[in-house]
C-alpha cells in the first residue's frame, strides 16, 4: 500500500518536475516567470484527447502532435507577447508577468471554447494494464510516464552541458548581454529556449492525460501554480532544484491523500509557495545572496 | 563633531570597497570626499544613510549612532542626500518633488487628511510655501509644475538639492552635484553651496571638478581603491605627493589630452 | 414616467459597475505603492463570506456583516502584508496568488462553516432589508409610483452609489496628501523614498491592508447584492479581473482602475456577443496594453493635461 501510494507520488513528481524544468528554463533565460506555461501544458493534453480519442491514433501520433503545437504556440508566446517588451525603455518588470498572465487567460477560454468545460477521458490502450509485482500493483501507464520524464531530464541535462547550443543557452542564462558580445545569436537563443520548454509543456501535459484519465481546461491553471510552487521550492532557474522539488511535491501530495485529507491536495503547491518565499526566498537550493539595489 | 565616521570597512563579496576610513566633520565645514572612480565614495555615502550596513565600523552623527538605523531615521535625524545618477520622483511636478522632502518633518495622516482638518490644511499650506522657498533657493521656482522628468541635467541635479533641503538637514551629502553641468552652471552651483554653508548646514561633497572642491571645501579626505591616502585642508592636499600621483596627477593628464 | 425608466434589469448592472469600481479602486491603491497583488479575488471572499456567515448564520444586522467583513479582510491582508514586504515585485505577485487559491481551498473545503464548494444561498439581500427597513417607517413603493422590485433595485442602486462615491473622494483626499505623495514616491524609487525620509514600511503595509480591506468591502457588498456566494466567485479569474481594470484603464491615476472597471463590466452589457468571449479579450487586452500602453488608457500626463486646459479655461 505505502510502496504503491510511494510509486503514484514519483510518478506524479516526475511529472511536475518536467513541467517546472519548462518555467525554469525561460525564467534562467529570460529572467520571466511564464505564466502561460501551465495553459501550454493543457494545450499538449488536449491535444492528447484529440489524436488519441477523436482521431483514435496511435499514442506516439499524440505526442508528436502536441509537441508540434505547443512548440507553435511557444514560438507565438515570444513573438506576440514577450519580444515587444523586451529593452523597451520604461516597462516595468511587471510587464511580462501582466502580459503572460493574459496569454494564459486567453488560452485557458481558448480551450474552454473549442472543447467545452468539462474533463475530457484520455484512455490509451494500455491505461488499464498493470502487473503485480509481490503485494505490489504497478500500471504501465506509470512506467512510461517515468521513463519519459528521466529520458527528458537526462536529455536536457546532457543537451544543457555537451552541446553548442546547449552551452550557447547557458551562456545567455548567465548574462543575455555578455553572451551576445560573446557572438551568441541572443534572439535566436530566446526563442529556442521558449520552445523547448512549451515543447516540455506539452510532452508533461500528454504524460498527465495518460496518469489521470481525465484533461480540462482548467488545468492549465492548477498545474501552473504547482509548477511556480516547484520553482519557487527548487530556486528559480535551477534546474536540479527543478527536479528534486518536482518530487517532493508529488511525494508530498500522496501523503496527503494517503492520510485522508485530499481535499487539502492543492492547497499544498500554495502554502510551499507561500511559505517558501517568506522563510528561503532563494529555494531549498539556491544560494543566498545580497538583496539587490 | 557633527559627523564621526570610524573605521568603515565593506566588502560586497569579493570586491573590498572601503578598508578601514576614518575621518570626522565639525559643525558648518564643507568637508570634501575626492578620489577616482570607483575609489569607495559612493559607498561610503550609502552607508552613512544607512542604505547598506557596513562590513565594519560606526557612524556617529552627533552623538547618536546612525549605524543600525532605517535610511528613513537618519533623514529624521537630519542626514539627508542627492543621488550620483540622479533619483528625482520622475512623474512628480518640480514642486511636488520638493514635498516629499518635507515628509520626515510632517504629520498628517490618512484620517486628517481625508477630513481635511484645520491643521492639515496649515500643514499643506505651509509644505507648499517651503516647498517654493526652497526652489527660490535653487532658481526652479518657474519650473514648479514641470514633470521632473522633463528637465535638464543641472536643473534636476539642483532640484535634488532642494528636495534633500526640504528634510531640514543638519548635514547634507552631495554626490557630484556638478558632474553634467556646464561652466555658468557649475558656478551656480558654487554659489548655492556657500549659501547652504551659510544656514549652518554642514555638507559632505563628493566631486570631480578640482577647481571646485579645492575653493569651496575647507577640508578634504582623499580615497583611492577604498583606502584613505591623505586628509587635510586644499593647500595640504594639493601638495601631497601621494595625492597627485594617484589622483590629481591623472586628472591633470586628462585635462592636458 | 419614472416608473418605466426603472429597469430592475439595468439597475441590477449598474450596481455591478459600482461593486466593480470599488473593486478597481482597492487594487489601484495597492498598486499605488508599486505593489502587485494577485490576491485581491481572496480579499473579496473573505469579506463577501465572513458577512454572510455572520449575517445568515449569527442573525447580525447587514451593516455589521459588511463592516465585519471588511475589517477581517483588512487584518488579513496586514497579516499578509507585512511579511511579503521582503518580497519584491514578480514575487510579491505570486505569493500573493498562492494566498488566493489557498482561501478558495478552504471554503471549498470548511463545509461546516462555507458549504463547500456548493457555496451559499439566501444571504440577505441590501434592497430588501432596505425596503423593509423603509417599510417600517410607513413608505410604501407604491407611494413614488413603483413596484416593489423596482424600488428594492433602485435602493440597492443608489446606496452602492454613496457608497462608491464616498471611497472614491476618500482616496482622491488621500491621494493628494503627505500620505499619497508618499505612496507615489514609493512607486516611482522605493530607493529615494526611503533616503528622503519616507518610512516604505509603514506605507507599503498600509496600502496593502487599505487594499484588502476595500476589497474586502465589495465582496461583502457583492455577497449581499447577489444573495449567493460560491468559491468560484473569487478564483484566480476575478483576480485578473480586478487586476485588468487597473492594467486597461490606467493605474498612476485613481480615474484609470475606476473608468476600466465601469467600461470593461458594461461593455459585454452593451455587446451580447462579446460576453462569450469576455475572457479572451481580457487576455488580449492584457497583452496588447503592455507592448502599447503599459501605464493604461488614462495616465498622469493626460490628467495634468485636462487640468492646464482647464486652467486657461478659467484664465481667459
Ligand atoms: N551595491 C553594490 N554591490 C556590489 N558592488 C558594489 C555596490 N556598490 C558599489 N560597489 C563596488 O564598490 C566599489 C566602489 O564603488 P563606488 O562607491 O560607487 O565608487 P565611487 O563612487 O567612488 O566611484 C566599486 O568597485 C563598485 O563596483
Ligand atoms: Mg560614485
Amino acid at each position: 500500500m505505502i510502496l504503491e501510494q510511494l510509486i503514484n507520488g514519483i510518478t506524479l513528481g516526475s511529472i511536475y518536475a518536467i513541467v517546472a524544468l519548462g518555467y525554469t528554463l525561460v525564467f534562467g533565460v529570460l529572467d520571466i516567470l511564464n505564466m502561460a506555461h501551465g495553459e501550454i501544458f493543457m494545450f499538449g493534453a488536449f491535444m492528447g484527447v484529440l489524436v488519441t480519442n477523436t482521431l483514435k491514433l496511435p499514442l506516439i501520433v499524440a505526442f508528436l502532435v502536441a509537441i508540434g503545437v505547443t512548440a507553435i504556440l511557444g514560438f507565438l508566446l515570444e513573438t506576440l507577447a514577450l519580444r515587444p517588451l523586451r529593452g523597451k525603455k520604461g516597462v516595468s518588470h511587471l510587464a511580462p508577468l501582466i502580459s503572460t498572465i493574459g496569454v494564459s487567460i486567453f488560452l485557458e477560454n481558448l480551450a474552454h471554447h473549442f472543447f467545452g468545460a468539462g474533463n475530457h477521458p484520455f484512455r490509451t490502450s494500455f491505461s488499464e494494464m498493470s502487473f503485480q509485482i509481490g503485494t505490489v500493483t504497478v500500471y504501465a501507464v506509470q512506467i512510461v510516464i517515468f521513463v519519459i520524464a528521466v529520458l527528458l531530464m537526462v536529455g536536457l541535462s546532457f543537451w544543457l552541458s555537451k552541446t553548442k547550443a546547449g552551452k550557447a543557452l547557458r551562456a545567455c542564462a548567465e548574462s543575455l548581454e555578455a553572451a551576445s558580445i560573446l557572438g551568441v545569436n541572443t534572439k535566436k537563443m530566446i526563442t529556442t529556449t521558449v520552445i523547448i520548454a512549451s515543447v516540455m509543456g506539452g510532452i508533461a501535459g500528454v504524460l498527465v492525460g495518460m496518469a489521470f484519465n481525465s484533461v480540462s481546461p482548467q488545468m492549465g491553471l492548477s498545474m501552473g501554480l504547482k509548477g511556480l510552487a516547484i520553482i519557487i521550492l527548487g530556486g528559480m532557474g535551477n534546474v536540479k532544484g527543478a527536479m528534486a522539488g518536482g518530487l517532493i511535491l508529488g511525494l508530498a501530495e500522496t501523503l496527503v491523500v494517503v492520510f485522508g485529507e485530499s481535499g487539502y491536495r492543492d492547497a499544498i503547491a500554495f502554502a510551499l509557495i507561500i511559505i517558501i518565499l517568506l522563510v528561503r526566498p532563494q529555494g531549498l537550493f539556491g544560494k543566498a545572496s545580497e538583496a539587490r539595489r | 563633531m557633527v559627523l564621526e565616521v570610524r573605521g568603515i570597512t565593506k566588502r560586497f563579496g569579493g570586491i573590498q570597497a572601503l578598508t578601514d576610513v576614518t575621518f570626522q566633520v565639525g559643525k558648518g565645514e564643507v568637508f570634501g570626499l575626492i578620489g577616482p572612480n570607483g575609489a569607495g565614495k559612493t559607498t561610503m555615502f550609502n552607508i552613512i544613510t544607512s542604505m547598506f550596513p557596513p562590513t565594519m565600523g560606526e557612524v556617529i552623527f552627533m552623538g547618536k549612532k546612525l549605524t543600525g538605523l532605517k535610511p528613513h531615521e537618519v533623514t529624521e535625524a537630519g542626514v539627508c542626500r542627492t543621488f550620483q545618477n540622479i533619483r528625482l520622483f520622475p512623474e512628480m511636478t518640480v514642486l511636488e518633488n520638493v514635498t516629499v522632502g518635507q515628509h520626515c518633518r510632517t504629520k498628517s495622516g490618512v484620517w486628517s487628511s481625508v477630513f481635511r482638518t484645520g491643521a492639515q490644511k496649515q500643514e499643506e499650506k505651509s509644505i507648499r510655501e517651503k516647498a517654493l522657498e526652497l526652489l527660490r533657493l535653487v532658481g526652479l521656482e518657474e519650473l514648479q509644475d514641470t514633470f521632473a522628468d522633463n528637465l535638464a541635467y543641472g536643473q534636476q541635479r539642483r532640484l535634488e538639492i532642494a528636495r534633500a533641503l526640504a528634510s531640514d538637514p543638519k548635514l547634507l551629502l552631495l554626490d557630484e552635484p556638478a558632474a553634467g553641468m556646464n561652466e555658468s552652471e557649475t558656478k551656480d552651483l558654487f554659489d548655492l553651496i556657500q549659501n547652504i554653508k551659510k544656514l549652518g548646514i554642514t555638507v559632505l561633497l563628493i566631486e570631480h571638478d578640482m577647481p571646485l572642491v579645492m575653493r569651496i571645501c575647507d577640508r578634504l579626505i582623499v580615497l583611492n581603491f577604498g583606502k584613505e591616502i591623505a586628509q587635510g585642508t586644499p593647500e595640504e592636499i594639493k601638495n601631497n605627493p601621494e595625492v597627485i600621483e594617484a589622483y590629481l596627477g591623472r586628472e591633470e593628464e586628462e585635462d592636458l589630452a | 414616467m419614472l416608473a418605466e425608466l426603472i429597469n430592475p434589469y439595468y439597475l441590477q448592472v449598474l450596481s455591478f459597475i459600482l461593486i466593480n469600481i470599488i473593486l478597481g479602486v482597492s487594487i489601484y491603491i495597492t498598486l499605488s505603492t508599486g505593489q502587485l497583488s494577485l490576491g485581491h479575488a481572496g480579499f473579496m471572499g473573505i469579506g463577501a463570506y465572513a458577512s454572510a456567515i455572520l449575517t445568515l448564520d449569527y442573525h447580525m444586522p447587514l451593516v455589521v456583516g459588511i463592516v465585519v467583513g471588511a475589517i477581517l479582510a483588512g487584518i488579513v491582508g496586514l497579516c499578509i502584508g507585512i511579511p511579503t514586504l521582503r518580497l519584491q515585485g514578480v514575487y510579491l505577485a505570486i505569493a500573493t496568488l498562492g494566498f488566493g487559491e489557498v482561501i478558495r481551498v478552504l471554503f471549498i473545503n470548511l463545509e461546516g462553516l462555507t458549504k463547500g464548494a456548493v457555496g451559499i444561498s439566501s444571504i440577505p439581500h441590501i434592497g430588501r432589508e432596505l425596503v423593509k427597513g423603509l417599510q417600517d417607517f410607513g413608505f410604501k413603493a407604491s407611494m413614488i409610483g413603483l413596484k416593489n422590485n423596482q424600488l428594492i433595485s433602485l435602493s440597492v442602486f443608489l446606496l452602492l452609489l454613496i457608497i462608491t462615491l464616498l471611497i472614491i473622494a476618500f482616496f482622491i483626499r488621500q491621494t493628494n496628501s503627505r500620505v499619497g505623495r508618499a505612496f507615489a514616491a514609493i512607486k516611482m524609487d522605493e530607493r529615494a523614498a526611503e533616503a528622503m525620509g519616507v518610512n516604505i514600511t509603514y506605507y507599503k503595509v498600509l496600502a496593502f491592508a487599505q487594499g484588502a480591506m476595500v476589497a474586502g468591502f465589495a465582496g461583502a457588498l457583492f455577497a449581499h447584492v447577489t444573495a449567493y456566494i460560491s468559491p468560484a466567485d473569487f478564483s484566480y479569474h476575478r483576480a485578473v479581473e480586478i487586476l485588468i481594470f487597473a492594467i486597461f484603464g490606467g493605474s498612476e491615476v485613481i480615474w484609470g482602475p475606476i473608468f476600466g472597471a465601469a467600461f470593461l463590466t458594461a461593455m459585454p452589457e452593451i455587446l451580447r456577443e462579446v460576453n462569450e468571449y469576455r475572457y479572451m479579450i481580457y487576455g488580449v487586452l492584457l497583452v496588447v496594453m503592455m507592448a502599447f500602453r503599459p501605464q493604461g488608457l488614462i495616465d498622469t500626463q493626460m490628467i495634468y493635461k485636462l487640468k492646464q486646459r482647464r486652467k486657461k479655461k478659467g484664465v481667459s
